[in-house]
C-alpha cells in the first residue's frame, strides 16, 4: 500500500502548506499594527485609475507620515455607487466612511437627509477661499456641509499678438462683452485676422456652456428664469449684430479650441479649460487666460466646484479634519494642479504653482472666480437623463438665432417653453444663478 | 407522404444562422421600430410623437432629407464612373496593374474618421489648400473654406472626401466582375470585328450588369449611413440624415427620436435596393 500512503502524505503536506499560506496572506492583508489608526476616504472625484494612482502615491503618503495615520481612498467611479454607499452606511448606523469628496451637486441629498457633519467653524488658517466657491459650499440656511477643494471652470485664452490691439481703457482682466467686440475689430480692422474670435461650437462643443453659464447671467442675471426677457432679446441682437460678425465662420465645425488658437486661426477663443489647455501646455508664452467678460449685470462664470466633508457618526472625524485640512493646503492644492488639472480654490496656491503652463490657466482662473462683479453659475442637477435636453435647448438658441438666423423672439419665446417644462416635469431646481 | 430527403438534418444546419439572425437583427429591428413608435414621457404606443419631434427646429430634418440624396446623387454615379475606368484599366493587365490595384485600393483600409481627418487638414483655414493657393498668390487671408459663409464648399468637401474615400470599395466589386467575365465572349466579338468601344458597350457592360447592382446597392446603402466625415468637416452646418440620428442620440439623448430617424433610413435604403433590383434587372433571352 505504498502509492496510497503516499498520496495521503501529499495530501497532508497540502493541507498544512496551504493552511500556513492562507494565514500568512491574511495576516499580511489584513492585519495592521493597532497603533496605526486608518479613516477610509470615498470620492466621486479623481476616480479614473491615472488619478487614483497620483492620490494613493503622492498625494496621501506626506499626509500619512505626518500624522501616523493610513487613508484608504476608494475612488467611486460614478455618483450612484458612492450614493449607494454612504446612504446605506448612513441608514444602518453603521458608519466606515469618514471623508466623502465629490462635485457639490454630490452633496445635495446628503445634506438634505443630515447624514453630513455640520462644519461651521471649521478654521483653516492661512489660506483664503475663492469667495464665490466658499458661498456655494454653504446651505440656504447658512450651514457649511462641505468645504470646497479643488474646480474646473471655462475661460478666454488670447494670443499674446492681439495684446496691441487692445483698446485703450480696457482691462484685458476684466473686459466687457461690448469691449471683445471693439477689440475683435481692432484686430480686424488691423491685421489680415478678420474673424479674430472663435467659440467651441461643434457638435460635441461646449458652446452651451458659455450661453447659460456666461452669456445668460452676465447680460440678464438669471440663466433659466431670464430666458425669455427684453435682456435676453437685447444680448442677442447684441450677439447676432455686433459679435458674430468678428466670429470665425467655421466656429460650427469646433469641437476643441487649442487646435483652431495653435494655428492660429484665431486670437481669442472661449473653452472649458481641460480642452484649451494643450495649446497652453505647446507653447506657455503665447498665451495668456484671462477672466470671461462681464456685461451689465455682471461677470457669469460656471465654477465646476468639488468638496469634502465629513460623515455624521464616522469613526475619528478629528482626522477627516486634518484630512480637509491637508488637502486645502496651498502647497498641496499646487500639486493637485499640476498633477491632475484641477484648479485651486484658494488664493495662496497660485505663487507654489511651478509648471508655467498651469500657472498660467490657474492665474486666469483664479481671477475669473475672485473678480468682483462674478456671477457664479452652476450646471444643473437632477435633470438625471433629461441634461441632454438642457444643454441642446442652449445649444439650439445660439444655432437657430445666430446660425441659422431665425427672428430672435420666436426661437426665445419657442425655447422658454421647452425650458420651462423641462424643469417642471422633472421637478429640478434652477442652476444658479437661477 | 413527400420524401424529405435528409429529414430534418437541412433545418438543423441552418437552425444556428437563423438563431444568429434572430438575437442580431430581428430582435435589434424590432426594438428599433418598436422605440420610434413608443411615447417616450408616458412609454405608451404606437404614436407618431417622435416623428413631430423630428419635424420641430431641434433637427433639421428637411435639410438632411435634401443634403442626403443631393450628396448621393452627387457622388455615387462619380464613384462608378471613376471606379469603372479605374477596373478596366487594371483589367487591361498593363505592366505593373496589379501595383496599381494594391494603391488604388489603400482607401479601403483607412477609416472614415481618418479619411475626414486627411481632407480636414487641406480644407481647414491653416490647411493646405489656403497654403497652396496663399503660396501661388491667389488669395491674400486665409479662406475659411469649411464654414458658414461657403455652403458650395461644405458640400464639395464632403463630397470629395466621399468620392476618394470610397471609390476603391466599387472599383474592387468590378474588377471582380470583369474578371469573371470569359474571354470566349471577347474572343468571339473580336472575331466578328467588334471595335474596343463596341466591345465595352455590348459585351462587357451587359455582363457586368449584375455587378453594377450588386455594387450600386452596396454604395447607395453606406452613402446613407454616413455621419462620421460629414461631422468632422462640417459639424452640423451639413446635416444628413445619419448624422441627425447621431445628434438625437449621442447629443440630446432622445433615443426614440433617434430611433424614428433609423427607420426612415432603413425605408429609404430599403426602397433604393428595390428600385436598383428592378431597374437593373436581368433578363435572360434565350
Amino acid at each position: 500500500m505504498e502509492p496510497r500512503r503516499f498520496g495521503i502524505q501529499l495530501v497532508v503536506v497540502f493541507v498544512v502548506v496551504g493552511f500556513l499560506a492562507g494565514v500568512g496572506v491574511g495576516y499580511g492583508v489584513f492585519y495592521r499594527p493597532p497603533e496605526t489608526p486608518v479613516i477610509i476616504w470615498s470620492s466621486t472625484q479623481l476616480a479614473p485609475p491615472s488619478e487614483s494612482e497620483i492620490v494613493i502615491k503622492e498625494i496621501l503618503p506626506p499626509f500619512e507620515e505626518e500624522f501616523g495615520v493610513r487613508v484608504t481612498f476608494i475612488p467611486e467611479q460614478n455618483y450612484a455607487t458612492f450614493e449607494d454607499r454612504l446612504v446605506s452606511e448612513a441608514e444602518s448606523g453603521n458608519v466606515r466612511v469618514t471623508v466623502a469628496g465629490g462635485l457639490h451637486g454630490d452633496f445635495t441629498l446628503l445634506t438634505e437627509r443630515e447624514y453630513l457633519m455640520n462644519l461651521d467653524g471649521t478654521s483653516l488658517p492661512g489660506r483664503t477661499f475663492i469667495p464665490g466657491l466658499w458661498n456655494l459650499s454653504r446651505t440656504a440656511a447658512n450651514e457649511q456641509f462641505f468645504i470646497p477643494w479643488m474646480q474646473a471652470t471655462y475661460a478666454m485664452v488670447v494670443n499674446e499678438k492681439a495684446m496691441q490691439y487692445l483698446p485703450s481703457g480696457a482691462d484685458v482682466n476684466a473686459l466687457t462683452y461690448s469691449e471683445l467686440k471693439d477689440w475683435a475689430q481692432n484686430i480686424a480692422d488691423n491685421t489680415a485676422m478678420d474673424r479674430p474670435v472663435g467659440f467651441p461650437a461643434g457638435p460635441s462643443g461646449l458652446y452651451h456652456r458659455l450661453v447659460h453659464g456666461y452669456l445668460y447671467p452676465s447680460f440678464t442675471g438669471k440663466t433659466v428664469a431670464n430666458f425669455d426677457t427684453p435682456e435676453a432679446v437685447a444680448m442677442w441682437e447684441f450677439m447676432r449684430d455686433e459679435m458674430w460678425p468678428l466670429v470665425h465662420p467655421s466656429s460650427p465645425t469646433w469641437n476643441f479650441m487649442d487646435t483652431p488658437l495653435l494655428s492660429e486661426d484665431v486670437w481669442i477663443a472661449w473653452d472649458h479649460q481641460a480642452r484649451f489647455r494643450p495649446a497652453i501646455t505647446d507653447s506657455p508664452a503665447d498665451f495668456r487666460v484671462v477672466p470671461s467678460p462681464g456685461a451689465d449685470e455682471g461677470r457669469g462664470f460656471i465654477a465646476v466646484a468639488a468638496g469634502l466633508a465629513i460623515m455624521e457618526g464616522a469613526p475619528r472625524p478629528d482626522l477627516g479634519r486634518q484630512l480637509i485640512e491637508y488637502l486645502t493646503r496651498p502647497s498641496v492644492q499646487a500639486l493637485l494642479a499640476e498633477k491632475v488639472g484641477f484648479f485651486p480654490v484658494v488664493e495662496e496656491a497660485q505663487p507654489e504653482i511651478e509648471d508655467p503652463a498651469i500657472a498660467k490657466i490657474a492665474d486666469g482662473v483664479t481671477k475669473q472666480a475672485g473678480a468682483p462683479d462674478a456671477i457664479l453659475a452652476t450646471i444643473p442637477g437632477g435633470l438625471g437623463e433629461r441634461a441632454g435636453e438642457f444643454s441642446q435647448i442652449y445649444k439650439d438658441v445660439f444655432d437657430r438665432i445666430l446660425i441659422a438666423g431665425e427672428s430672435i423672439t420666436t426661437v426665445l419665446s419657442a425655447l422658454d417653453d421647452d425650458l420651462q417644462s423641462l424643469f417642471q416635469d422633472t421637478g429640478a431646481e434652477f442652476p444658479l444663478p437661477g | 407522404m413527400r420524401d424529405f430527403r435528409g429529414g430534418l438534418l437541412p433545418f438543423l444546419l441552418i437552425l444556428p444562422a437563423i438563431v444568429y439572425f434572430g438575437i442580431f437583427f430581428a430582435f435589434p429591428l424590432g426594438e428599433g421600430v418598436r422605440l420610434a413608435f413608443t411615447d417616450p414621457r408616458t412609454g405608451v404606443g404606437p404614436t407618431l410623437t417622435n416623428f413631430e419631434t423630428l419635424l420641430s427646429p431641434r433637427y433639421l430634418f428637411g435639410d438632411a432629407i435634401i443634403n442626403t440624396f443631393l450628396l448621393s446623387a452627387a457622388v455615387i454615379p462619380i464613384q462608378l464612373g471613376l471606379a469603372l475606368v479605374i477596373a478596366l484599366l487594371v483589367n487591361s493587365r498593363f505592366f505593373g496593374s496589379s501595383a496599381f490595384l494594391y494603391l488604388a485600393a489603400i482607401p479601403i483600409a483607412i477609416s472614415e474618421i481618418a479619411a475626414a481627418i486627411i481632407w480636414l487638414s487641406i480644407f481647414t483655414s491653416s490647411g493646405y489648400l489656403n497654403s497652396f493657393l496663399f503660396s501661388l498668390g491667389l488669395i491674400e487671408r486665409r479662406v475659411a473654406f469649411l464654414g458658414i459663409e461657403q455652403p458650395a464648399w461644405l458640400f464639395g468637401a464632403v463630397a470629395m472626401t466621399e468620392v476618394w474615400r470610397a471609390t476603391a470599395i466599387v472599383m474592387i466589386i468590378l474588377v471582380a466582375g470583369l474578371q469573371s467575365i470569359q474571354k470566349d465572349y471577347l474572343d468571339a466579338s473580336r472575331v466578328f470585328g467588334a471595335s474596343r468601344l463596341q466591345r465595352l458597350r455590348f459585351v462587357i457592360l451587359p455582363l457586368l450588369k449584375p455587378t453594377i447592382q450588386t455594387a450600386l446597392i452596396i454604395r447607395t446603402v453606406l452613402a446613407f449611413q454616413l455621419f462620421a466625415p460629414i461631422l468632422v468637416l462640417t459639424g452640423r452646418l451639413y446635416p444628413v440624415l445619419a448624422s441627425e440620428t447621431y445628434i438625437a442620440y449621442v447629443n440630446v439623448r432622445e433615443v426614440h427620436v433617434a430611433a424614428a430617424l433609423a427607420l426612415i433610413i432603413m425605408v429609404v435604403s430599403t426602397l433604393f435596393v428595390l428600385f436598383y433590383l428592378i431597374a437593373l434587372r436581368t433578363r435572360w433571352r434565350p
